[in-house]
């Protein structure tokens, strides 16, 4: 029994990894940005993945940039964050296309 | 004294809400809802003595959250959590903050201890199951064990001020000073009651009126871009018993680095903590001297984290318990016990908020149990959303 689970789970991993390939699910394909955010884009994906997983703000529905901008100064504070100030202006500036890209889309809709 | 506290905490707040509705009209106020759920299915197959002492089976948890800005410096947060023991309350707090650095937390929180709670939403942690130090119910005979060193999350009532400040771009210094209510003993003094200390049936009041104290300090430098380290040091002291005659102490370590997508953990917890002796015959060893009132649990986990690809994360941990000290009367448990767990999982992305955890356990146990059994397995397999 014990074997065969663990089996299953080999075999799981495996397929699983194998089909995934390079698609990229966590967060966003850096070559879907104007090339100027890209490094922007990097440092975000970098700070705000260390407690959690980039769904928590790319998924957050906040369209607003003045949430944001206390948004992002709250997880600064959070204990190791790791987020300095120019990485704050930098996360902002990749946040704020991300925000002003999903009010397009909601207003196509 | 205790309605000083609660005095003291009621004030806080009002003061708080007072500065804060003063700095900024109403208009201004912005709300965040955020959640997580998550259905885990554990097989412990083999073992079934540590089956009748685990949950073994499907179990949920669930979590609603309420962010609300009501200016640049006041905050709120309300999180309702469903989990095991139903309903609960683990987040209710206001936060004010003084200048860019300091700021001040009071009402329903975990306090700063350790660095897992931080993580320990199920959409926030890649395993299905928490560190054996921070176990909440994952744990194989996890009732002999009254659980890890500290089961998390830990939401007290009380105050905290924290600090955030950065030296030049690559040293950032956190640190964190609280008063909460504390944890409550067990009706025989003998070890904490984690569901009474938390349990709304006593309306989160304090059991005695001294209220437990703790900090901590995290100091976090830059290697790069794309790599940090952190370093923190935690300590919580306070009287779990209504007559205050009881004393535990929490003590931890951790260390986090992170070099690109890879992040590698290492945690240590301890706690000492004093038991009632008056009665000799609720405890399975005689009390002899002064080392005869205490015992200690401490353990430590160390973890990688892997991505493989962009759907697929890799973790591997060791996780190490130990309880030295007197145990109550009948308690399986000897008076050194022990614990070693190796865990292999990974989580599948199937979409950016969606995650699949598979996890498989391996556990060594100093103890033999009835069967004479020291060693088990376990496996997960768990699905969690964040919304
Ligand atoms: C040091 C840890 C840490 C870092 C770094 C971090 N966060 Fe968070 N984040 C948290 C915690 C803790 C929560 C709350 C989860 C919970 O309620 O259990 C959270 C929650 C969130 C939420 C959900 C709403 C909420 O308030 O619960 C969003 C959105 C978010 N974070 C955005 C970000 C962004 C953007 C960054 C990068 C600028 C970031 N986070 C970096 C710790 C962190």
């Amino acid at each position: 029994m014990i074997r065969l689970v663990s089996r299953a789970l080999v075999v799981l991993l495996a397929a699983v990894v194998g089909c995934s390939g390079a698609r990229r699910v966590d967060g966003l394909d850096p070559s879907s940005l104007p090339p100027d955010l890209r490094a922007d884009y990097e440092v975000f994906a970098h700070r705000c993945s260390k407690c959690h997983t980039l769904a928590r703000p790319l998924d957050s529905g906040i369209t607003n940039d003045q949430f944001w901008r206390i948004y992002v100064t709250r997880m600064q504070r959070m204990p190791g964050s790791g987020i300095s100030d120019s990485d704050v202006a930098r996360i902002l500036r990749f946040l704020r296309h991300y925000s002003a890209e999903q009010r397009a889309k909601k207003a196509a809709s | 004294m205790r309605a000083l506290v609660v005095l003291a905490i009621v004030l806080a707040m009002a003061f708080a809400t007072v500065l804060a509705l003063i700095a900024r009209p109403a208009a201004a106020v912005e709300r965040n809802f955020a959640g997580s759920a998550m259905a885990d299915y554990h097989l412990a197959p083999a073992n079934h003595s540590s089956r009748s002492t685990a949950f073994d089976g499907f179990t949920t948890e669930l979590a609603l959250k309420a962010a609300i800005d009501v200016s640049d410096r006041f905050s709120a947060s309300v999180k309702v959590c469903y989990g095991c023991h139903g309903f609960e309350l683990p987040m209710a707090h206001l936060d004010y903050r003084f200048g860019t650095a300091v700021s001040l937390r009071v009402g329903r929180f975990s306090p700063s201890l350790g660095a897992f709670n931080l993580r320990h939403d199920p959409a926030n942690h890649r395993l299905s199951s928490k560190p054996l130090i921070y176990d909440m119910g994952r744990m194989l005979r996890m009732r002999e064990w009254n659980l890890g060193v500290l089961p998390s999350p830990f939401p007290d009532n009380g105050a905290e001020l924290s600090g955030t400040h950065w030296i030049g771009e690559t040293v950032q210094v956190d640190w964190a000073a609280y008063a909460v209510s504390g944890f409550k003993s067990d009706a025989q003094g003998i070890d904490l009651d984690w569901q009474r200390s938390r349990t709304p049936d006593a309306y989160y009041v304090d059991n005695n009126h001294r209220p437990a104290v703790g900090a901590r300090v995290v100091v976090t430098t830059k290697l790069g871009e794309t790599s940090d380290l952190t370093f923190g040091v935690s300590a919580q002291h306070g009287s779990p018993d209504a007559a205050s005659k009881l004393r535990y102490t929490f003590f931890g370590g951790d260390l986090t680095l992170r070099i690109r997508r890879t992040n590698v953990r290492v945690e240590y917890l301890g706690r000492r903590q004093t038991f009632e002796t008056s009665d000799p015959t609720q405890l399975a060893y005689r009390v002899a001297g002064a080392r005869g009132d205490f015992f200690v649990k401490q353990g430590l986990y160390a973890e990688i984290e892997q991505p493989l690809s962009g759907a697929v994360d890799l973790v591997l941990r060791y996780d190490f318990l130990s309880r030295n000290g007197n145990v109550q009367a009948g308690s399986p448990l000897s008076h050194r016990s022990a614990i070693h767990r190796g865990t292999v999982g990974f989580t599948y992305a199937i979409e950016r908020g969606l995650r699949l955890k598979a996890s498989t356990e391996t556990w060594h146990f100093t103890d033999e149990d009835h069967r004479g059994r020291q060693q088990a397995v376990g496996f997960h397999l768990g699905l969690v959303g964040t919304f």
